[in-house]
């Protein structure tokens, strides 16, 4: 493990950071711009995956494995995340026969 | 313990009426209830016992539930609780839905009102001020006029609204209080409050009441709530809420913010007098004659309010003396043009005429009644007016003058609304008009031996209230005097 | 002493008579059968007559100039002391004893005029309250008390002039005259407190005590004088005020009686009399007076000479008459004002209680022009109506020409001009009471149908002790010039402060009387000339009118002024602040706060498109600002 610690400490930390922030923007504008429902969905979870990376960054730069452990949680929980956001997805294409998001309003007033 | 007693007999006894089915027996279980508190009270007034109540309540705003009196409560107590069986009395042999929730409601209020004036510190105050709204607000609601819901839901939320004003003052006084923090009158009166902070906190007070009483500007929810309440919450409401108003400027401004007082002193004033010439100019051509009470009652108030902020002796007496002769007249009048309405089927004085021919007795009595409410002499109206002119006049002329002119004012349009409901020949659907019954001579007559008898012999009630208006002034004179030394 | 202090407590029963015979025909209304009712008010009033005279004897008897009774403490707060006291002193005596005995008279003789009215009952019930309101005006010992009883005539005259309700034009009458003395009464009430915070007291004596410390033309006092003036103005029927007097003949006579000759306009005479010691500080309100007084009884006069009603005439007889009054107290001459007072109750009760006679053989008519030719069909009627006229003329010895002569001669010691004035309108009175007469009496009866018939005996007494008061009434106050004494103002000397001036010479005031002696003769015979000779016939209501005569005969339009000038702007302001300021303004402003809210409720609801897209972009935006926010802080 000490290897694998000391690899990932090879590269400072600014560059993960840089990278978990160009990931997560990616994210963000995928989710406010796209119509796909399913692509909003990916969009999410390329989110959640930034963060697991910085997460996963942080702790081995400061040495404490609560951070990996918060890693798994999510994963577990996009897990069952994706499995909710899929099914929805699926009975939305069954009954208006789309994807699109924007098609999805009748929850208003 | 005898207030206690005081406090809760009403709502206990409201309570125990839902036991009963039949109305006569329900009516006249509330009529022994609102009897014995009466009767209790005059044990108070005739008492040299001073009685006290007071226990440790909610630790965390270090408040006890304290009640107490002095002269100006009592004379509060004393207004409320001869008013009431008069009340429920109003309620006999009439046609009533749900009778039981009705004297319910009717106690309850009462009891609300007596926590009112009993009250000795803010926190209870202001939520027996509150309670006060609840049965009342289902009074109106439920047994009120053609579109009582919309004037209901004004009223409530208007008073609401002010009354919210009155809560963030009393939580701003509470954490200006020394040591450990409380609520009650004896810490509030004695609190420094500089100047500037005054000058607002005076309006943050101030409007709960002005809503209530009602002052010019704050009074629209008046007129048109009198016009279509039921004749019993009518009753309450310009009989006994509205001195409620009163009652807590004179608790809270006076003692409190007496810098604040002095500094909006004639600005308020000014605003209480052009209430009283507005609502005087205004009842003069109502054409519904419950509106046009409501808009004497109005203008009166405003003179008692005007009163209030002169802060001399002969203003507060007068004030005061005016707040118990108002409510019994007013009472009167309501009652009578209930009557009114009841005998012919309409308020409408353009269409009404010669009621005289047909009820000679009630004519009489609406006479005298309207002669209290337009301060004779030998009725209690005058008594009061006439000190409350002389309290204006000490401030200014122009005061008094203005004052003065709502006696005129008063004359015109209160004849006027007599001349034409009672005098002339007999209009065609008033034939068949009736004369009084026993009952509304038990109602009114003890209305109207109150009217003339504190007119004719006014003093005990200046000698009870003697004391309390001399301490009160002692809680803010020396403080202006400071300022006037400058 | 000590019988003296006993007896003169017993002066509370002076108004209490009269208040218990209102309590007595006013709750046993329906039981008192025929005359019952009247009867138990004549008695009372009476019982109050006796007993004034008793109290009259018993100061004199003792010594006395005056004795304060007090009842109660009434109003005692802070430094206001009210007690209910009684004032007995030769004023007060005076006025107890006119408006007790005429008061009796007219009680009397109002059982024959009323006698099948329905509510006869609470008619007298009204009248003994009216004698209790002004015995307690007159009798009270602060300005206070005197308000009560100011208010209390006020109202009883309100009731009375409107005790025919069933006629809207007379409950309006009744509502005028209220209104307009209560516009008076608030000048009072404010004259009363200002007068209060000067002297620290109300009670009469005292504050003539302290009066002395005040000089002469005192702002202060000044002010409260004219304030109290404006109250009497108004209850004694001057000008401004004065239209609600002739109005007030909507009442049965007998009232017309009461208010005019023994109550109610003599209020503002006695109040006026009675601080004659502050007015004598006021030499500006004195001057007011004396303007508004002569002028009030030339005006009144003049309308007086083209008023075709019988009870008209003699009300605005009573108006001229009052600014006689008013003349005499604008002089100063408190006593002759108060002698005046006494004689114009004598002749003005007769006067009405005639009137009432003639009226009531004629079934209700008032106009005279449809009278006429009662002389040989009411005698007792005719003769007393006889000495009446030639008493309010001023011919001698009817008891008019004393009490006229000595103000005549008043207005000449202060300028002659206010003299020649004052005899003007002396000769018009003379002019149109002689017209008046001519037309009743003489020439034929102009209406058919009916057959005037002298009164019941009930009625003739009370005309003819009236009588005797109006012919020798005079001689209770015969000055030096004829061998007298002025018994009655020296009488009145000790309540009464008088603002002198010196005495006219005998042989001036001698020329004075022939000169107006002889020009009242000259007006009765040019009187006598047009409507016995030529048989002058007025003109009906139709027929068209010279300028002058319009506008005399319509009162100068100043009811119609009134109405323009006051009612109907009011009535105006009125209607705008209840449909512009409080239904347009007010009242929607506080609605516009209820709905204002749930419109911008509406507003928010609007942002919810239920555009997912939309919602997620401004959570980031939410968010995006908030860690902004945190950044910048």
């Amino acid at each position: 493990m000490k290897e694998i610690t000391s690899a990932i400490q090879l590269i400072p930390l600014e560059h993960y950071i840089l990278l978990c922030i160009a990931l997560f923007s990616i994210g963000l504008m995928g989710v406010l711009f796209r119509r796909n429902t399913i692509v909003i969905l990916m969009c999410i979870e390329l989110m959640f995956n930034s963060v697991n990376l910085l997460l996963a960054a942080f702790s081995a730069f400061h040495s404490d494995p609560a951070g990996q452990v918060f890693v798994f949680f999510i994963m577990v929980v996009a897990a069952a995340e994706v499995a909710v956001g899929l099914s929805i997805v699926v009975m939305m294409k069954r009954n208006v026969d789309s994807v699109d998001i924007n098609l999805l309003n009748r929850l208003k007033w | 313990m005898l207030l206690l007693i005081i406090l809760l007999v009403p709502f206990i006894s409201g309570l125990f009426l839902f036991l009963f089915r039949k109305k006569e027996t329900v009516r006249i279980l509330a009529l022994a209830a609102a009897i014995v508190n009466l009767l209790l009270t005059f044990s108070l007034v005739f008492s040299d016992f001073h009685a006290t109540y007071s226990v440790k309540w909610m630790n965390i705003l270090s408040t006890t539930f304290g009640l107490g009196y002095d002269g100006i409560s009592l004379i509060m107590l004393v207004l409320t609780n001869l008013l009431f069986p008069f009340i429920i009395l109003a309620g006999f042999n009439r046609h009533q839905k749900q009778v039981q929730l009705l004297n319910f409601l009717i106690l309850f209020t009462q009891s609300a009102l007596i926590g009112v004036f009993l009250a000795q510190s803010g926190f209870l105050f202001y939520i027996f001020w509150e309670l006060t709204l609840i049965p009342v607000y289902f009074i109106l609601l439920l047994w009120g006029g053609e579109g009582r819901k919309a004037i209901t839901l004004k009223f409530f939320i208007y008073t609401l609204a002010g009354s919210l004003l009155l809560l963030f003052g009393i939580i701003y006084l509470f954490q200006l209080t020394a040591g450990v923090h409380t609520t009650d009158f004896s810490a509030f009166n004695q609190l420094q409050i500089p100047e500037n902070t005054q000058i607002w906190l005076f309006w943050i007070l101030f409007i709960a009441f002005a809503v209530k009483m009602p002052v010019f500007p704050f009074h629209t929810w008046q007129p048109s709530t009198y016009t279509n309440a039921p004749t019993q919450g009518v009753m309450i409401l310009a009989g006994v809420m509205t001195k409620m108003g009163i009652y807590g400027a004179l608790r809270f401004l006076l003692p409190i913010v007496p810098l604040g007082v002095n500094y909006w002193q004639n600005f308020v004033i000014t605003l209480c007098l052009i209430g009283v010439i507005y609502a005087s100019a205004i009842a003069f051509r109502q054409k519904n004659l419950k509106t046009l009470i409501a808009f004497s009652s109005m203008a009166h108030i405003s003179l008692m309010a005007a009163a209030m902020f002169v802060l001399n002796t002969y203003a507060l007496q007068g004030l005061l003396f005016q707040v118990l002769s108002h409510g019994v007249v007013i009472v009167a009048l309501f009652y009578m043009a209930n009557l009114i309405e009841e005998k012919a089927g309409t308020l409408d004085l353009s269409i009404m005429g010669g009621i005289k021919l047909k009820a000679p007795n009630m004519a009489i009595l609406l006479l005298i009644v309207v002669l209290g409410s337009i301060a004779l002499p030998l009725t209690a109206g005058f008594v009061g007016e006439f000190l409350m002119l002389t309290g204006l006049f000490e401030q200014s002329v122009w005061f008094a003058v203005a004052g003065g002119a709502a006696m005129v004012l008063s004359a015109i349009y209160m004849l006027y609304a007599y001349q034409r409901v009672m005098l002339g020949e007999v209009k065609a659907g008033f034939e068949k008009i009736t004369d009084i019954r026993t009952l509304d001579f038990v109602i009114l007559i003890p209305l109207i031996v109150v009217i003339l008898g504190l007119g004719i012999y006014p003093q005990p009630v200046f000698n009870l209230l003697e004391d309390s208006i001399t301490s009160l002034q002692h809680l803010f004179l020396p403080v202006l005097d400071l300022i006037y030394q400058h | 002493m000590v019988g003296f202090s006993q007896y003169i407590n017993l002066a509370w029963l002076v108004p209490a008579f009269p208040l218990l015979g209102f309590l007595i025909t006013g709750l046993a209304n329906k039981r008192l059968k025929y005359n019952q009712a009247g009867i138990v008010a004549s008695s009372m009033v009476a019982l109050s007559f006796l007993m004034s005279v008793f109290l009259f004897f018993l100061l004199r008897s003792y010594g006395q100039d005056k004795a304060t009774v007090t009842l109660f403490d009434w109003i005692s707060v802070g430094n206001m002391k009210i007690p209910f006291a009684l004032l007995i002193d030769h004023l007060s005596l005076t006025m107890m004893m006119i408006v007790t005995g005429v008061g009796m008279l007219i009680h009397i003789y109002s059982i024959g005029y009323m006698h099948d009215d329905e509510r006869v009952n609470s008619f007298f019930a009204q009248m003994n309250l009216f004698t209790f309101s002004m015995l307690l005006l007159v009798m009270g010992a602060n300005y206070l008390i005197l308000f009560i009883g100011w208010e209390g005539v006020g109202l009883c005259s309100y009731l009375l002039i409107g005790f025919w309700f069933k006629n809207p034009s007379y409950n309006y009458s009744a509502r005028k005259a209220f209104v307009m003395n209560r516009i008076g009464d608030l000048g009072f009430i404010i004259g009363i407190i200002l007068l209060f915070f000067t002297f620290k007291t109300l009670t009469f004596t005292e504050v003539f005590a302290k009066a002395s410390t005040f000089q002469t033309g005192a702002p202060v006092i000044t002010l409260i004088t004219i304030l109290l003036l404006v109250g009497a103005v108004g209850k004694s029927a001057q000008i401004p005020l004065f239209t609600w007097l002739p109005d007030a003949m909507a009442g049965p006579t007998p009232v017309s009686a009461l208010i005019h000759a023994a109550t109610m306009v003599t209020a503002g005479i006695y109040m006026i009399a009675r601080s004659g010691i502050l007015y004598n500080l006021a030499p500006i309100t004195l001057n007011i007076i004396i303007f508004l007084g002569l002028a009030t009884a030339i005006l009144a006069a003049i309308i007086g000479l083209k008023q075709n009603d019988i009870k008209k005439v003699l009300a605005y007889s009573t108006v001229s008459q009052l600014g006689y009054m008013f003349l005499a107290l604008g002089l100063g001459a408190y006593s002759t004002a108060v002698f005046h007072l006494t004689t114009h109750a004598f002749f003005k009760a007769l006067l009405f209680l005639g009137a009432g006679s003639i009226i009531h053989a004629m079934g209700g008519e008032q106009d005279i022009r449809k009278m006429g030719g009662m002389k040989s069909k009411m005698p007792v009627t005719y003769f007393t109506f006889l000495a009446a006229t030639l008493a309010i003329s001023g011919i001698p010895p009817f008891s008019g020409f004393f009490s006229k002569d000595l103000i005549l001669s008043k207005a000449f010691e202060h300028n002659i001009i206010l003299f020649v004035l004052a005899l003007g309108g002396a000769l018009l009175t003379c002019f149109y009471m002689f017209r008046l007469f001519y037309l009743v009496f003489y020439g034929e009866q102009r209406m058919a149908g009916i057959n005037p018939h002298e009164s019941p005996k009930v009625m003739t007494i009370p005309l003819i002790i009236l009588g005797f008061l109006t012919v020798f009434g005079g001689f209770l106050n015969v000055p030096s010039l004829f061998g007298g004494s002025s018994a009655f103002s020296a009488f009145l000397q000790t309540a009464v402060i008088e603002n002198v001036t010196e005495e006219l010479s005998h042989s001036t005031e001698i020329i004075l009387i022939l000169i107006s002696l002889l020009l009242l003769i000259l007006v009765i015979l040019y009187a006598h000339r047009i409507f016995i000779k030529k048989a002058f016939v007025l003109a009906d209501d139709g027929e068209p009118m010279t300028f002058t005569g319009k506008l005399i005969s319509n009162r100068f339009y100043l009811d119609e002024l009134y109405a323009f000038a006051f009612e109907k702007p009011f009535g105006r302001l009125s209607d705008f602040l209840y449909k512009k300021i409080e239904n347009t303004i007010l009242d929607p402003a506080v609605d516009r706060i209820g709905t204002g809210t749930s419109e911008l409720g509406d507003l928010a609801r609007k942002l919810q498109k239920g555009n997912m897209s939309f919602y997620l972009f401004t959570m980031v935006a939410g968010i995006l600002l908030f860690i902004l926010f945190i950044l910048i802080i």
